[in-house]
């Protein structure tokens, strides 16, 4: 469903420059000048034992939320820890992390995927004759089953 | 010895990730490694340490594409895909090129091993995919810039990933297994063999009131970021 359209898109600093709460202005497309929004990834599934993990939130909190949900009286015997582009490094980190403190009772299992993102392109000026664009790229994603194995 | 399990390591890692360490101040080093950087202390050499690697029993031929952080995507899938694909002026069409690969990277180079494995997965198609999660120990040697003759070395660990594609079947009971084609239905219905109880998400409107604790911080803006908290 997601062609090679352009192979760079989908890298992550092929979309690092761009930060839309930080600069109003656009990127490179002229001549009238737009607002990058970034939508957010669609379709998330959430179960209890889901995590998605952001740079937002201090990584001591998400860590141990997913020590919570291992250890806790609700005890999961599985959780997935989800990471999306810069997050996947803090969503290993989380996993690896997990596994360490168990002694060695965790067990990992990663699957890596791709996510199409879309972004929407807002003209700055109404009075422009400006269309609202769209564009999409991809972004990659880590999803990080952690779980005790079955005895 | 490597693995800090105590609370106020947890932090080193996480900075280690974001390769903050001109300013992070990693615990688990000797004190001296205080406030590298500030110091008048400057990198000289970083080297990875050999680790085992996570893919016990593979062929010795395999082709091992290391992936760092300035490692042009274009450079790195130009070499591996012919690799894969064979040339076509030697092998008489058909199948050739190689049957494996693995994609290895560190750090902050981790994204761009799996943007890698991604596109190779799309290009090549019916590719087995194994992936494996270990921590790396990379050594650094910093210099006293202030005219000292002190060298330090530093033991850092950082998150590392390994990929293995492989045109031929894999042991689908090994942790971080991926069947071929799973592109895109990963996301949506994760890991339907191995949670059944699996709910799909009803769409939109019962999205927020099935979340109580949502903080409503964006109600009134069209972007909202309350899913991805949670």
């Amino acid at each position: 469903m997601s062609e090679p359209r352009n192979p760079g898109m989908s890298s992550l600093h092929a979309v690092a420059p761009v930060q839309p709460s930080d600069s109003p202005c656009a990127v490179d497309i002229d001549p009238v000048e737009y607002t990058l929004r970034k939508r957010l990834p669609r379709k998330l599934p959430k179960r209890r034992n889901d995590v998605y993990v952001n740079m937002k939130t201090d990584f001591r909190a998400q860590l141990a939320r997913c020590q919570k949900l291992l250890d806790g009286g609700s005890g999961h015997r599985e959780i997935c820890v989800h990471g999306l582009g810069l997050a996947i490094n803090r969503a290993i980190n989380i996993a690896l992390q997990l596994q360490a403190s168990s002694q060695g009772a965790l067990q990992l299992a990663a699957n890596t995927s791709t996510v199409e993102l879309v972004d929407d392109l807002e003209p700055e000026d109404a009075d422009e004759v400006a269309e609202p664009l769209t564009r999409t790229r991809n972004n990659s994603a880590i999803h990080i089953k952690v779980f005790y194995p079955d005895p | 010895a490597l693995l800090p399990t105590t609370e106020n390591e947890h932090s080193f890692f996480h900075d280690s990730t974001a390769k903050a360490h001109h300013k992070s101040t990693p615990q688990p080093v000797p004190p001296a490694a205080l406030k590298l950087g500030q110091d008048g202390f400057k990198k000289v050499c970083r080297s990875e340490e050999h680790s085992p690697c996570p893919f016990p029993g593979l062929a010795s031929g395999v082709l091992e594409m290391r992936v760092k952080e300035g490692s042009k995507i274009r450079n790195l899938m130009g070499f591996a895909m012919a690799r894969m694909q064979g040339e076509k002026g030697l092998c008489g069409g058909g199948e050739g090129g190689l049957r494996q690969v693995v994609f290895t990277g560190s750090g902050r180079a981790v994204t761009k091993t799996i943007t890698c494995a991604e596109i190779m997965k799309r290009k090549v198609g019916s590719l087995h995919q194994l992936t494996k999660l270990q921590y790396k120990v990379v050594k650094e040697v910093w210099e006293n810039t202030e005219g000292g003759t002190s060298e330090m070395t530093v033991h850092r660990t950082v998150p590392s990933i390994s990929i293995l594609l492989s045109k031929d079947p894999l042991d689908p009971q090994e942790p971080g297994y991926q069947p071929p084609e799973t592109i895109g239905a990963l996301w949506q219905d994760k890991e339907g063999h191995a949670a059944p109880s699996a709910i799909k998400r009803p769409p939109e409107p019962s999205l927020f009131s099935s979340l109580p604790h949502c903080k409503r911080v964006c109600s009134g803006e069209g972007v909202s970021v309350s899913p991805l908290l949670h």
